[in-house]
């Protein structure tokens, strides 16, 4: 006998496939690719292929249920290697997630604590809007927020939370910030008025408060006068480029290795101070796999006088995850208690395989989920991790002066 | 509408048993059109294209003298031959007729009867008002050329010339390599019987080199087609071997005299896993048996400066000629048989199998040349550093069933992939797995050989795989693989350690599948293959007349499916050539020469090239043979000279006229 349940797993399929997001997940031939392809897919009561076949056969509510749910990391693999064209990652994790927060199943309690912290701060971290811009007392170089002085400007920088908020990555920040300033382009920010732009959100189901930080941060974002959107986080990229559009919010955004490198020109002659290293750059699976940008960040990175750069045995699309998209940032206990791994500890020592004394990312999540897996890999000191954009500040000679 | 008392239109409304009168009331239909203007007889019947069907009509013309007739069925199609020749054997000229097409373009396209008697009227009312604009024509035929041209010369073009020269044609087979066999000939034994693939091609490439009949071109291309069906004029590009045909014996006492005394340069034909010098022969039972010479990396070409040991052993038969050049040689036709085959996937695009990254990688073509006697281990199957392996895995569907690469499915690799299971488990004895997403074997005793090798110990593993990554360190030579699979059947992902992996790669269309489908006004699927006229029942034939398809170039196929389709393409272009001349048809454009300004706006639009420009009376000509009634001369003639039979103005707007009152 069929019950409600029983059907709801396959309207859900059937709603996924006319979303127009991919293909039918119907058409999922069940060839298991997607599962063995998924970084933790070993570890999962239910990788991709089994939530299709569960869902289509009945039993939906096991599906939503499981811990495994809780354990996609949002890296695109299974997505792009799915030979049905199924938008595993975008579509199907999003929309069984949202199904089991509306069937009043408790995400895991890590999950809840961002989701209520976001709700009362407009971040994730917690952390009070007006420290927002603590980042940039007594910064050498002026910050304008548009938020109180509004001005047409050629970038309105989205400076992100974890780059406002965690003294690691306020470096990176400062220096980016004497970047843009250095490149001579007119710049802003939104200081406290600032929110997250929500794609953890979105991945985690939370569909309605994604589309609530839309609106408030299209309501930001209407009143200002910029040419590009620029943000060091490639997760808010890949929201801003291609969910909030889909809200009928579009902006010119950019991912600032992509803004560097069509300014590669005017750095070249500004990139002078050698800085002795041996790089293997990780890609990031938004900006990267998923947008198919490799080259832009290894040429920024091949400016650098100096820097001598490897590859790792998976690289570019093939790369694996540091583990911290898809609300992997909060999840790394619930993962592991499910019999996952973390995966910037196995990442970490791909990249010390290849000898490099220098891991380079350009995502604000990764410097400290890679400082982390060095130090419980006893890689700490052996390997720094550091973001392209502390490099490129090194050699012109913009660095933090107690850092570098 | 022309009011002609002389006009008298029987009109023929077909049940097609219910295909029609399920939908239409025929019967209404039939006296709908009793009513229409010049309209002396309307009749429905059941099926209007059986033998008492067309008598109907036959003994109607005779008995009340009609002059014109319309029968309102189904596509023309299929049935416009049938009542042109019904009305010429009652002694009406055959193109006084005119079809209504109410099946495909009414009943079958709505449920709605009472839109579609509406729809049904608007047909006939102006097939009705169109026939009486139709005058009489003369048939007009082209003489079909009894030679015909095979492109192509894997198993598929050798079988289709073969058939065609013991049928008494003359053949030119055109193969781009510089041996006929094409992909066949590298294998070491077939499926599903394991013939050794050499045992049953050699005798026909023999046969091909022996008969009388074939004219064969090797290391030669197609460069351009003109004509058309029964006087098709192609130009062939010959490269240059640098060794005279005629003269060469084929001893290959050259390849030993080379100054090269190691051979050093990738064989393309072992798909570069060995080695030749500068003049080389793809294999040893090659046809013709002659040599090639490389002119990039043969020292006297490219440097004009060796002791050519290759002239000195040739002797007084005196072969070699350093100073050949391309040469273009036309050929007139009357039929072309396509036969360019398929190019196996790169895996290298794929970067989770690692195939080009570890070298125990390999690919199924590569495999092939491993296990063949004739290959660069001299059939021995080895790792690359020379061991044997003891663990082999299969990957099915590398390049297939992928929308990111070929959604389609290539047909044999699953076969294929037994096969390379049965003979590595043969000639190694090793442990081999296949990873399959399904195993398909529908051909005759495929089941079987799937069951024999399950027998043998293949072990099947149930998922595509995932990752193909080295045991330890890089994966450089001697170190293991690892396969990374979720055997979807157990439920569970295993990483299962080999030391040599198999990538059954996909079956695609030549690189250059564009150009020669461009050369031979045919067209291609959405895959790329070449596009058949009708998938089911016209297989072998293209859009254009007298060029023909057969084997892999038209889709993925074995070898017992490419011979089957090489004859029945041998078949079609044989009973043009026999019958010696071919129909065309009536529509095709003409110009009024005393209209013509000569301004010659058509000549460049034609699409045919079927319009010149007599310079001596300054006027366009159109040669009938070529034209393919397009139209678009007519459309684009500022003077309204050039006009088109069957298609004339006044007929196609009459033919509106009569759609437009009921609409
Ligand atoms: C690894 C592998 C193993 C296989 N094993 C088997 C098996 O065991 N049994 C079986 O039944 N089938 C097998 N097949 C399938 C088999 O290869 C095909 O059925 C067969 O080769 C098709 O023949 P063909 O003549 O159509 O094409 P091809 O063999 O590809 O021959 C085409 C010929 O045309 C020539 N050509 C191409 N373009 C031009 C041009 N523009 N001008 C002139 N000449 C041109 C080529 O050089 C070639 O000689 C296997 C396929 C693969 C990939």
């Amino acid at each position: 006998m069929s019950t409600a349940m029983d059907r709801q797993g396959v309207e859900l399929l059937e709603r996924l496939g006319k979303s127009g997001e991919g293909k039918s997940p119907q058409g999922c031939m069940q060839c298991g690719l997607c599962a063995a392809s998924c970084p933790l897919g070993y570890a999962m009561e239910f990788p991709p292929r089994k939530l299709i076949l569960q869902a289509e056969s009945g039993n939906l509510e096991k599906v939503l249920a499981s811990p495994s749910l809780w354990m996609c990391i949002g890296c695109y693999t299974c997505s792009l290697r799915c030979p049905r064209d199924i938008e595993l990652t975008d579509g199907l994790w999003p929309a069984l997630r949202d199904q089991s927060l509306q069937a009043g199943i408790q995400p895991p309690a890590e999950l809840q604590e961002t989701f209520q912290n976001l709700f009362k701060y407009g971040n994730n971290l917690g952390k009070s809007p007006r420290q927002r811009l603590d980042w940039a007392k007594d910064l050498d170089v002026r910050v304008l927020d548009l938020s109180k002085e509004p001005r047409p400007v050629d970038v309105l920088w989205l400076v992100g939370c974890y780059p406002s908020y965690y003294p690691r990555n306020q470096v990176v920040t400062r220096a980016f910030a004497r970047i843009l300033t250095e490149l001579g382009v007119t710049w802003g920010v939104l200081g406290a008025k600032e929110k997250a732009v929500g794609e953890c959100e979105r991945m985690f189901g939370e569909e309605g408060l994604f589309e609530t930080l839309v609106e408030e941060n299209r309501k930001l974002l209407d009143k200002c006068e910029f040419q590009t959107l620029l943000t060091l986080d490639p997760h808010a990229f890949r929201a801003l480029q291609k969910f909030y559009p889909q809200h009928g919010a579009w902006y010119p955004v950019k991912h600032y290795t992509t803004f560097l490198h069509e300014r590669m020109e005017q750095l070249k002659p500004l990139v002078l101070k050698p800085v002795k290293a041996t790089v293997t750059y990780h890609d990031n699976c938004c900006v990267g796999r998923r947008c198919e940008s490799f080259d832009p960040p290894r040429e920024l990175l091949g400016l650098i006088p100096g820097v001598e750069l490897v590859e790792m045995e998976r690289n570019r699309e093939n790369s694996l995850c540091c583990g911290g998209g898809g609300g992997g940032m909060w999840l790394d206990a619930h993962i592991v208690a499910h019999g996952g791994h973390r995966l910037s500890d196995e990442r970490i020592r791909q990249a010390a395989a290849t000898g490099a004394d220098t891991l380079a990312v350009s995502c604000p999540y990764e410097l400290s989920r890679f400082e982390d897996a060095a130090k419980v890999t006893s890689l700490e000191g052996k390997l720094r991790v550091r973001d392209i954009i502390e490099l490129l500040a090194e050699s012109m000679d913009l660095g933090e002066r107690n850092v570098s | 509408m022309k009011h002609d008392e002389t006009l008298r239109i029987g009109v023929y409304v077909c049940h097609c048993g219910t295909n029609i009168a399920g939908v239409l009331d025929v019967e209404a239909l039939a006296h709908f059109a009793e009513g229409l203007p010049h309209v002396a007889l309307a009749r429905h019947y059941k099926y209007m294209c059986s033998d008492p069907g067309q008598e109907l009509v036959k003994r109607d013309i005779l008995e009340y003298n009609l002059n014109r007739i319309v029968v309102a069925a189904c596509s023309p199609n299929l049935h416009e031959p049938t009542f042109r020749r019904a009305a010429e054997d009652a002694g009406l000229n055959r193109f006084l007729v005119q079809m209504a097409n109410i099946r495909e373009q009414v009943a079958w396209v709505t449920d709605d009867s009472t839109e579609a008697f509406t729809k049904a009227q608007a047909h006939l009312a102006a097939a009705i008002r169109r026939v009486a604009g139709h005058e009489a024509l003369e048939r007009q035929f082209v003489q079909i050329q009894p030679r015909a041209m095979v492109v192509g010369g894997g198993i598929a073009g050798i079988e289709a010339a073969l058939t065609l020269a013991e049928a008494g044609k003359d053949v030119i087979l055109v193969e781009r390599e510089p041996t006929i066999g094409g992909h066949m000939a590298m294998f070491d034994k077939t499926f599903p019987t394991l013939d050794c693939a050499a045992c049953i091609l050699t005798p026909k490439m023999t046969a091909v080199k022996l008969h009388p009949f074939i004219k064969l071109l090797t290391y030669s291309t197609v460069e351009s087609v003109e004509g058309s069906v029964g006087n098709y004029r192609v130009k062939v590009r010959r490269k240059p071997r640098y060794i005279d045909e005629s003269l060469c014996v084929g001893c290959m006492m050259c390849i030993d005299g080379c100054v090269f005394t190691q051979a050093k340069f990738p064989n393309p034909f072992d798909q570069g896993l060995g080695k030749r010098k500068p003049v080389w022969i793809p294999f040893p039972q090659a046809v013709p048996p002659v040599p090639v010479v490389d002119p990039e990396v043969c020292l006297q070409i490219a440097r004009g400066k060796c002791k050519q040991g290759c002239v000195t052993a040739c002797g007084e038969r005196n072969a070699f000629r350093f100073d050949q050049e391309e040469q273009i040689e036309e050929y007139t036709v009357g039929t072309i048989i396509v036969a360019t085959g398929f190019k196996a996937f790169d895996p290298s695009v794929i970067p989770y199998y690692g195939y080009g990254r570890y070298p125990n990688v390999y690919t199924s073509l590569e495999v092939e040349r491993l296990l063949n006697a004739g290959g660069p281990t001299a059939g021995k199957l080895t790792l690359r550093d020379g061991s044997t392996p003891k663990r082999v895995g299969i990957v099915h569907c590398v390049g297939s069933r992928d929308a990111n690469f070929h959604p389609y499915c290539s047909r044999v690799c699953c076969m294929y992939s037994l096969k390379l299971a049965h003979l590595v488990k043969e000639k190694t004895g090793a442990e081999v797995f296949n990873c399959y997403i399904d195993v398909r074997a529908p051909g005759k005793s495929f089941e079987e050989f799937f069951n024999r090798v399950q027998d043998e110990g293949t072990q099947f593993i149930r998922g595509k795989v995932a990752d193909i990554t080295p045991a330890n360190g890089d994966g450089a030579e001697g170190g293991g693989l690892i396969m990374n699979v979720d055997d979807t059947l157990l439920g569970t992902i295993r990483k299962i350690p080999v030391d040599m992996v198999i990538l059954a790669v996909a079956l695609e269309p030549q690189a250059d599948a564009s150009d020669v489908r461009r050369a031979f006004g045919i067209s291609c699927s959405a895959e790329g293959f070449f596009l058949e006229k009708h998938p089911k029942l016209a297989p072998v034939n293209t859009a254009n007349d007298g060029v023909f398809l057969a084997g892999a170039c038209q889709g993925a196929k074995d070898i017992p499916d490419t011979v089957a389709q090489a004859d029945a393409a041998a078949a079609k272009a044989l009973a043009l050539m026999d019958a010696g001349q071919i129909e065309l048809e009536p529509n095709t454009a003409w110009v009024d020469e005393e209209m013509c300004s000569g301004c010659q706006t058509c000549i460049s639009l034609c699409p045919f090239k079927a319009i010149r420009h007599d310079a001596e009376r300054k006027i366009a000509v159109i040669d009938p043979a070529l034209c393919k009634g397009c139209g678009t001369c007519v459309a684009a003639c500022p003077s309204g000279a050039a006009k088109q039979h069957i298609f004339g103005d006044e007929q196609i707007s009459e033919e509106l006229e009569g759609l437009m009152n009921y609409v």
